[in-house]
C-alpha cells in the first residue's frame, strides 16, 4: 500500500516536471538567450533525478543527471543555446516520458540511454574543466558573502560577546539525497537553539521552510559551547554531510569589501534569483490549496449521488402530491441544494483540455521536423474543462487528426509558395463551450480534402456506386473518410496514411456520446469539429407522452418545440414533413418508430406536439403526443442482454417509481 | 547490538525493515501494525529503539511517539515518512522523535540513523 501510493506521487509529480520542461524547452528555443528559462528547466531535472534516484530508477536518474550537467553550463553562460542541443533535449524528454510512462503500466522504467548520455557528454566536455573550477569557487563565495550583519545584529553581538557568548558561522551541508529537507533544517535548528542563539540565517528562514535553497544553509549562532562541540552535535543528525564553523567577526565583513568585484556580481545576480523564489513560492501556495483524489472515489459519490438525484424526483412527485406546505418548501429546499451540489460535483471530475492540448505543440514541432514541412500552431480555449472520462478518451483520436491534417492537409513549403500561400502552414486547435456541449475544432490551411479521390477510393471500395457519388453533396462525401479502409493519400507515410485510423476516431467519439463534422474547401483548408457532450451520466431531458409510455428526450439535442397544427403537416414523397421557419423539415412518429400499442382514444386532435431535434445541421421533427416537462434524469445503460437498442440510449427512472426508456435522437435523423 | 520494534500498518514494509535490520545484527523483538500496538508492545518489551511509520489506523505514528514519550521520555523514536508529509515529521520531532527516515529506504540510510540515535 505504502509503497503504491509513493509510486502514484512520483509519477505525478514526474509527469508534472516532464511538462513543465516541455514547456520551457518550447520557450527556450524561441527565446535561447533566456538563462532563466534553463533555469527552471534546470530545476525541473534536477527533482527529476532525486525523486528517481531514491525510487530506484537508475537510468532516469543517470539521464537526469548528465541533463543537469549540460544545463548547468549553459545557466553558467559557458554554453550557447543551439537548435542542435535542444534537440537532443527533446530526445531526452521522451525517453524520460517512456521510462516515466513504462513504470506507469507497472514496468521497471528501464531503458538504454547510454547513446543520449554520451551525446550530452559530448556537448559537455567542450568546456567541464572551467566550469568545474568556477563552481568551486563561486560556492565558497557564496557562504562567505552571505552572511552580512545589520546594525541590530550587530548590538546583540557586541552585547553578546561581553557576557561570554562566541559568535560562530555554522555552514551546514546536507546530503545530496536527502529528502524532507525542511525536516532536516528543523532538526538543525532545534540543536543549535539548544546550544546558544540563532540570529540569523542565510538563505531567510522563510525560504529554508520553503526548501529554496541547494545543500548548504548558513546560521550566525552565539553560543557558550567550543567549536568541536557544535560540530560533534550538528553531525549527530542523519544525512547532514558537513559542518563548517569559522568565528564571525568584524574582520570578515572588511575581507568581504576586498572581494568587492565577486560581491557585485553576486548582487546583480541577487535580485533576479529572489524575484524567481518569490514566484516559485506564490506557486507553491497556489498549489498546496488542492488535493489529489482518487477518480475512483469521485465516481462513487457520482453513483451515490444518482442515487439522491433519483429520491429528490420521487420526494418531489409525493410532495406535491400531498400538498403539505412545509413538505413542499423542504423538498424545494433540497432540490435546490442538491442542484448545487451535482454541479459542484460535476465541476469536481472536469479537467482543463489542456492537459491534451500540452503535448501537441512538440509533437507539430516533431512532425514539420520530419516532414520538411514549415507549420505554426496556434491553440486557444485549452482552459475549457471537460470531463475527466472524456479528456482520458480524446486524446488519442485528436493526435490522429492532427497528424492527419499535417501530413494530409498542409502541402509542402514549395507547394504553398506556388499556389500562393505563405510557406508557414498554419494549424489551429480551439475548444470551447457551448450550451451543454463542449467543441473541439481542428482547421488548417492546407489543401483541403480531394472530392474526387474520395469519391473514387469510396467507389473502389465498394462504399458507394458511381450513380450515388453523382449524386451526393460534398457534405456527405467528405464523412466518408471515416469509413474503415480508407486513405486517399498518395504515399503511406509514417505519420499517418495506412487508413486505420480515422474509423477509430469516429467510433471513439461516438462512444463518448459525441459527433464529429468536417468542413473543407479546396485549397484553402479543413475544419474537423468534434462535439461532445459536457457530463456523461446526469442529462437534463424532455420528458414527452406516447400513449401511455413516457419517453426522456436529451435537452442537448432539442433545438425547439411546436404545436403542429394538422393543415401544416405536408407529405413530400410519401414522407411528412412540416414547415420550420422555412425550413422543410421531416417528421417522425415515435408512436410508429417504437411500434407504441395505441390504448388511448383518438378523439380527432387539432394539435400534434413535435419536439424539433437537431443533430449537425439537420433537422428532424419528433412526433409525440404530449409535453411532459424538463426533468434531471440519470442514464443507465440497459445493461449487456440489450446492447444496441435501435435509437434507445438508455433508461431512468422517474420520480413516481416509473421506467423511462431515453431517446437516442442521433439514429432517428431522416436525410 | 539494539533490540527493536519495528511499527508499520504494511506487512511488507515491516518485513523490509526487518530484513535490514536483522542483517546490520539488530534484533527485533517485536512488530506493531499500528500506534495503539506499539505504545502496548513498548511497555512490554522495552526496546532500545522504535522505528515508526506515520500514517496508521487507530493511532498515528505521531501520537504514538507523544504516548511513548510519557511513558520513557529517554525512549528513542525514528520516524519512516513517506514524501510529502514534512509537516508530520516536524510535529513527530519536536514530540521527541530522536530522527527520521524517508521512504523508500536504503539499508546505509538506516544504518546511518540508527548509529547516530543509539
Amino acid at each position: 500500500m505504502e509503497t503504491n501510493q509513493y509510486i502514484e506521487v512520483f509519477l505525478d509529480e514526474s509527469r508534472e516536471h516532464l511538462q513543465a520542461v516541455n514547456d520551457h524547452l518550447l520557450e527556450l528555443e524561441k527565446q535561447p538567450e533566456d538563462t532563466s528559462i534553463v533555469g527552471e528547466i534546470f530545476r525541473s531535472a534536477h527533482t527529476l533525478k532525486g525523486m528517481a534516484a531514491t525510487m530506484g530508477f537508475e537510468d532516469i536518474s543517470s539521464l537526469t543527471h548528465k541533463m543537469e550537467n549540460v544545463l548547468d553550463l549553459i545557466r553558467n553562460d559557458q554554453l550557447v543555446v543551439t537548435t542542435e542541443l535542444i534537440d537532443i533535449t527533446f530526445n531526452c524528454l521522451e525517453t524520460l516520458e517512456e521510462m516515466v510512462e513504462s513504470i506507469a503500466e507497472g514496468g521497471d522504467g528501464k531503458k538504454d540511454v547510454s547513446d543520449l548520455v554520451n551525446q550530452l557528454e559530448a556537448i559537455e566536455k567542450g568546456e567541464q574543466p572551467a566550469s568545474k573550477e568556477s563552481e568551486n569557487s563561486s560556492n565558497t563565495v557564496e557562504t562567505v558573502t552571505a552572511l552580512e550583519v545589520d546594525e541590530y545584529q550587530k548590538t546583540v553581538m557586541d552585547q553578546a560577546k561581553e557576557q561570554g557568548f562566541q559568535s560562530f558561522q555554522v555552514t551546514v551541508t546536507l546530503n545530496e539525497d536527502c529528502m524532507l529537507k525542511q525536516a532536516r533544517v528543523f532538526m538543525v535548528f532545534e540543536v543549535l537553539e539548544d546550544l546558544g542563539e540563532v540570529i540569523k540565517t542565510v538563505p531567510s528562514v522563510e525560504e529554508l521552510e520553503e526548501e529554496q535553497f541547494d545543500h548548504h544553509f548558513s546560521v550566525l549562532l552565539l553560543t557558550k559551547e567550543e567549536a568541536e562541540e557544535i560540530r560533534s552535535k550538528v553531525m549527530k543528525i542523519s544525512e547532514i554531510k558537513q559542518v563548517d564553523l569559522s568565528p564571525f567577526s568584524d574582520r570578515k565583513i572588511e575581507k568581504q569589501e576586498n572581494n568587492q568585484k565577486e560581491g557585485t556580481q553576486k548582487e546583480k545576480t541577487q535580485p533576479e534569483k529572489s524575484e524567481n523564489n518569490k514566484q516559485q513560492s506564490q506557486k507553491k501556495q497556489a498549489q498546496s490549496k488542492s488535493i489529489r483524489v482518487n477518480i475512483e472515489r469521485i465516481d462513487r459519490l457520482m453513483n451515490l449521488f444518482e442515487e439522491v438525484v433519483i429520491d429528490r424526483g420521487r420526494l418531489e412527485d409525493i410532495s406535491r402530491k400531498i400538498g403539505h406546505n412545509e413538505l413542499i418548501e423542504t423538498v424545494e429546499h433540497m432540490s435546490r441544494v442538491s442542484k448545487d451540489m451535482q454541479n459542484m460535483m460535476l465541476t469536481m471530475r472536469m479537467v482543463p483540455i489542456e492537459q491534451v492540448f500540452n503535448r501537441f505543440p512538440r509533437m507539430i514541432r516533431g512532425l514539420a521536423k520530419d516532414l520538411d514541412k514549415k507549420i505554426e500552431l496556434e491553440i486557444s480555449g485549452a482552459e475549457t474543462e471537460l470531463d475527466r472520462t472524456v479528456i482520458d478518451e480524446i486524446g488519442d483520436p485528436l493526435v490522429h487528426l492532427i497528424r492527419n491534417s499535417v501530413d494530409h492537409g498542409i502541402e509542402s513549403p514549395q507547394e504553398r509558395s506556388a499556389k500562393g500561400k505563405p510557406e508557414e502552414g498554419h494549424l489551429q486547435l480551439t475548444a470551447y463551450h457551448n450550451g451543454n456541449h463542449v467543441y473541439i475544432e481542428i482547421e488548417d490551411d492546407g489543401a483541403g480534402i480531394n472530392r474526387e479521390k474520395v469519391e473514387s477510393k469510396a467507389i473502389k471500395n465498394g462504399i458507394l456506386t458511381e450513380e450515388e457519388a453523382e449524386k451526393l453533396t460534398d457534405e456527405e462525401v467528405y464523412p466518408l473518410i471515416f469509413s474503415s479502409g480508407f486513405s486517399t493519400a498518395e504515399q503511406v507515410s509514417d505519420i499517418s496514411g495506412r487508413g486505420v485510423g480515422l474509423d477509430v476516431v469516429k467510433n471513439t467519439i461516438e462512444s463518448l456520446g459525441g459527433q464529429i463534422f468536417i468542413t473543407s474547401t479546396p485549397d484553402q483548408g479543413s475544419k474537423f469539429t468534434i462535439q461532445l457532450p459536457l457530463t456523461l451520466s446526469i442529462l437534463s431531458a424532455m420528458l414527452v407522452n406516447v400513449q401511455k409510455e413516457t419517453y426522456a428526450i436529451p435537452l442537448s439535442f432539442i433545438e425547439e418545440t411546436v404545436m403542429l397544427k394538422n393543415d401544416e403537416k405536408m407529405f413530400v414523397n410519401g414522407q411528412a414533413v412540416m414547415d420550420f421557419r422555412g425550413k422543410v423539415v421531416p417528421l417522425v412518429s415515435i408512436q410508429t418508430i417504437f411500434e407504441v400499442p395505441q390504448n388511448i382514444e383518438q378523439n380527432d386532435k387539432q394539435d400534434e406536439a413535435v419536439v424539433v431535434v437537431k443533430k449537425g445541421d439537420k433537422l428532424t421533427g419528433l412526433v409525440v403526443d404530449n409535453f411532459m416537462g424538463q426533468k434531471e434524469v440519470v442514464l443507465k445503460s440497459l445493461g449487456n442482454y440489450f446492447k444496441d437498442v435501435f435509437a434507445i440510449s438508455g433508461a431512468t427512472i422517474l420520480g413516481d417509481g416509473s421506467i423511462s426508456l431515453i431517446i437516442d435522437p442521433n439514429a432517428l435523423m431522416k436525410g | 547490538m539494539a533490540t527493536v520494534l519495528v511499527t508499520d500498518d504494511a506487512a511488507f514494509m515491516r518485513m523490509q525493515l526487518k530484513d535490514i535490520l536483522t542483517k546490520q545484527g539488530h534484533e527485533v523483538v517485536g512488530e506493531a501494525s499500528n500506534g495503539q500496538e506499539a505504545i502496548d508492545m513498548y511497555s512490554e518489551l522495552q526496546p532500545e529503539l522504535v522505528t515508526m511509520d506515520i500514517t496508521m489506523p487507530e493511532v498515528d505514528g505521531v501520537a504514538a511517539v507523544k504516548e511513548i514519550k510519557k511513558i520513557n521520555p529517554d525512549a528513542t523514536v525514528i520516524m519512516c515518512s513517506a514524501m510529502g508529509q514534512q509537516g508530520m515529521v516536524i510535529e513527530a520531532i519536536q514530540a521527541g522523535a530522536k530522527d527520521f527516515i524517508v521512504k523508500p529506504f536504503t539499508s546505509e540510510r538506516i544504518e546511518e540513523a540508527l548509529a547516530k540515535a543509539l
